[in-house]
């Protein structure tokens, strides 16, 4: 299936790996492109000499020089509004946004300009431009420090959507994503900064946008879900697994694209979908993908399409285990799924 | 060299035409006339386009009737082509007098195919790559933060070009354009900022817009200077914008100009403007016209060409315009499929499928 196509694949024999978490493997895959392109220049808040306040700019100042690694002044219209303007004159900006919950200030150059500049140019102009941000909870962070925004990038056309759940992903999508002539919001699951390390070539190699990875294998159910959930979906597969139930689980990486057919593919194999993602539940883009699911494949369902979701809520501090839809939450969708 | 923080205008040339100051003129008479020349072909395509928005052939003009000393003075004071223009939606003057092509200017604002735009904008929101002016946005200021940023990126390149953004007093409300003069503060960047006040945003007034005296004062705020400049007067524009711009090129950072001029027409094609301001102070500004007062210049200096000559250069642009408008109606417009082109540089799946939607419903009709 494509989904294989597109997962993780075991590094050659010959290339050397190194153990990496999600921020340092976002610290290579910045630290890379830079070297072997000129025209990447990374800046955004604190990203100088503190190298980012999660640290993934960490180091690259010291060795790109403040020409190419630089703060800016506490401005999100700007910082982004820049690098549009830089995008059009030809370099390859990489902004980071403190996190995304800090966005809103600099939204209308991202919907109106950066999205829109190649469109309504008819071609004639361009802008190239990663933005990189934190998003999601899990982390004591408070209302400001946790939302899931990514819905609302999702429903505009002209940008691309990313948000990897691995450190290999996250190297090599975000490279991807540096290289390609499209702007990219790029989110980055914050709880999974730190939250374990994996084998991450230390050569160059890139993640497609658009194509899903298959995190496990297996027959009666599908577990559908991007970014920071992963690691309880995976969890779930194999709790589930014990009892007998074998699991099929996929991560998106990219949500504009997304891999339909990967999608398609599993659900029609299992009958049973479950959607999982930590963003509130009304016009999250897992509604988009259930959408779908049941325009192609209504016969082929054994059981409606299930939403596992963050709630239509603010993001609450003292509440954050309870909003975020953790194993039990998926287990007892599963059950309900597997009822039918 | 001009000083920056004036209470009065700099000015050039009076309402009589005569001199004001000791100053002299570096132009020769064949630069003056283009000048002249290039305000009356922005003030002849205003009342085109008027004509034919009357007629129903777009949908959407804003003038700049009034604003021509302004918008030709700019394009005469920087390196017209070369370097980068981030525009709003009412600076054909500016366009037209830097180059921009005629024929470019019409397609877009009749969405036919040889729209550069591709028929995506509104009408009157034209852009051309090759000519350095950058697609005009509706969205108020947000052309500024990206002017700085394409400044960085010049500075970057260690190339000499340097940006120019304008923009209304309006606009100077917007939160975007306190960001992105900020930015360009503090990163030195190449950029030119021109304010062209025509003392109205839609309806509210400038009093509505700011409490401050005027606009250039702001720049103080950002770290940079700013001049004010009676926009009316296009030696004054030009000669400022022209040491300001060699200024910015040579590495001193940006800077702010304030053209205080006036719109004598419409805010755009959907307004009323007897609903909030009076005849009288349209008719005093409609006196002040700028093109009127650069011809007093000529005379007093003795050269302005003769009646004759003028009206022959009148009829020229006049035949010029109407032979691109009646030609631009010929070229068709963009078919169903090119809706999806330009979204993304290759065309992704789930916009591929919406495509085959559509054209088998194209089929179907
Ligand atoms: C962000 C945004 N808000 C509102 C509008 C609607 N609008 C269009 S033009 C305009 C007035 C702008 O005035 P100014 O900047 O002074 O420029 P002028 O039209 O006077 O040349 C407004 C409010 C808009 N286009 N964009």
């Amino acid at each position: 299936m494509t989904a294989v196509a597109g997962a993780p694949q075991t590094p050659q024999q010959e290339a050397k790996t190194v153990q990496l978490n999600l921020i340092q493997a976002v610290n290579l895959a910045l630290r890379e492109e830079m070297r072997s392109d000129e025209r990447v220049l990374i800046f955004g808040e604190d990203v100088g000499a503190r190298g980012g306040v999660f640290l993934a700019t960490d180091g690259l100042q010291a060795e790109f020089g403040a020409q190419r690694v630089f703060d800016t002044p506490l401005s999100e219209a700007s910082i982004v509004g820049a690098a549009v303007g830089m995008a059009v004159r030809g370099l390859r900006p990489v902004a980071e946004i403190q996190f995304a919950d800090y966005m809103y200030p600099g939204i209308d150059q991202i919907f109106s300009q950066a999205a829109k500049i190649r469109y309504r140019s008819g071609g004639q102009f361009t802008a190239p431009l990663v933005i990189r941000t934190p998003s999601g909870g899990g982390v004591r962070g408070g209302h400001h420090h946790s939302q899931s925004p990514e819905a609302y990038y999702t429903h505009t056309p002209g940008l691309k959507v990313v948000m990897p759940s691995t450190p290999f992903d996250a190297k090599g999508l975000l490279k991807a994503s540096i290289r390609l002539d499209d702007p990219v919001i790029f989110f980055e699951p914050k709880r999974l900064y730190r939250a374990f390390k994996e084998e991450v070539p230390e050569d160059d190699y890139t993640v497609p946008l658009g194509k899903a990875a298959l995190r496990r294998e297996g027959h009666d159910l599908s577990i559908i879900g991007y970014g920071g959930v992963m690691p309880d979906a995976i969890k779930a597969a194999a709790a589930l697994e014990k009892e007998g139930i074998s699991v099929e689980v996929i991560d998106l990486r990219s949500l504009i694209p997304w891999d339909k057919e990967a999608v398609l593919e599993s659900a029609a194999k299992t009958g049973r979908v479950l959607l999982v993602s930590e963003a509130p539940r009304t016009a999250n883009f897992m509604g988009e993908v259930a959408y779908v699911v049941q325009e192609e494949l209504f016969d082929q369902l054994q059981a409606p399409v299930m939403q596992v979701a963050g709630f239509d809520t603010p993001y609450p501090y003292a509440l954050d285990k309870t909003y975020l839809p953790g194993v039990n939450r998926m287990l007892r969708a599963a059950a309900r799924l597997l009822e039918y | 060299m001009f000083k920056p923080f004036t209470d009065q205008p700099i000015v050039r040339i009076g309402e009589d035409g005569k001199k004001i100051g000791r100053w002299s003129l570096d132009l020769e008479a064949a630069q003056l006339l283009r000048l002249w020349r290039d305000m009356v072909r922005a003030r002849i395509f205003d009342e085109k386009l008027v004509t034919l928005l009357r007629q129903g052939k777009t949908s959407f003009y804003a003038q700049s009737s009034g604003m021509e000393a302004t918008q030709v003075g700019i394009a005469h004071g920087i390196r017209a082509g070369y370097d980068w223009v981030w525009p709003y939606y009412r600076d054909q003057g500016l366009a037209l007098a830097a180059g921009f092509p005629l024929k470019d200017l019409v397609a877009q604002s009749l969405g036919t195919n040889d729209d550069l735009c591709k028929g995506r904008q509104m009408p009157h929101h034209f852009g051309s790559a090759e000519h350095r002016f950058v697609s005009i946005s509706s969205s108020i200021a947000n052309q500024v933060a990206p002017a700085t940023g394409t400044a960085m990126a010049q500075k970057y390149l260690g190339s000499d070009e340097i940006t120019v953004c304008t923009f209304g007093d309006g606009a100077t409300s917007e939160g975007d354009w306190h960001a992105g003069l900020n930015m360009a503060g503090v990163a030195k960047a190449p950029v030119l900022f021109v304010c062209e006040n025509n003392q109205w945003a839609i309806s509210a007034g400038i009093a509505t817009q700011t409490a401050s005296q005027g606009i250039a004062i702001k720049a103080k705020a950002y770290g940079m200077p700013g001049y004010f400049v009676d926009g009316q007067d296009v030696l004054a524009v030009r000669e400022v914008i022209r040491e300001v711009a060699e200024r910015v090129r040579s590495g001193e950072g940006p800077a702010l100009v304030e053209c205080l001029t006036y719109r004598i027409g419409t805010h755009s094609s959907a307004d009323d403007d007897s609903r909030y301001r009076s005849r009288e102070e349209v008719e005093l500004w409609r006196g002040r016209d700028p093109i009127r007062r650069f011809e007093r210049f000529l005379e007093a200096e003795g050269l302005l060409p003769d009646a004759e000559t003028l009206s022959g250069i009148r009829a020229e642009i006049n035949a010029e315009i109407d032979g691109v408008l009646a030609e631009a109606e010929n070229n068709g417009y963009p078919t169903w499929d090119s809706m999806f082109d330009d979204v993304y540089a290759d065309l992704p799946p789930h916009l591929e499928e919406q495509r085959e939607f559509l054209r088998r419903e194209q089929e179907a009709l």
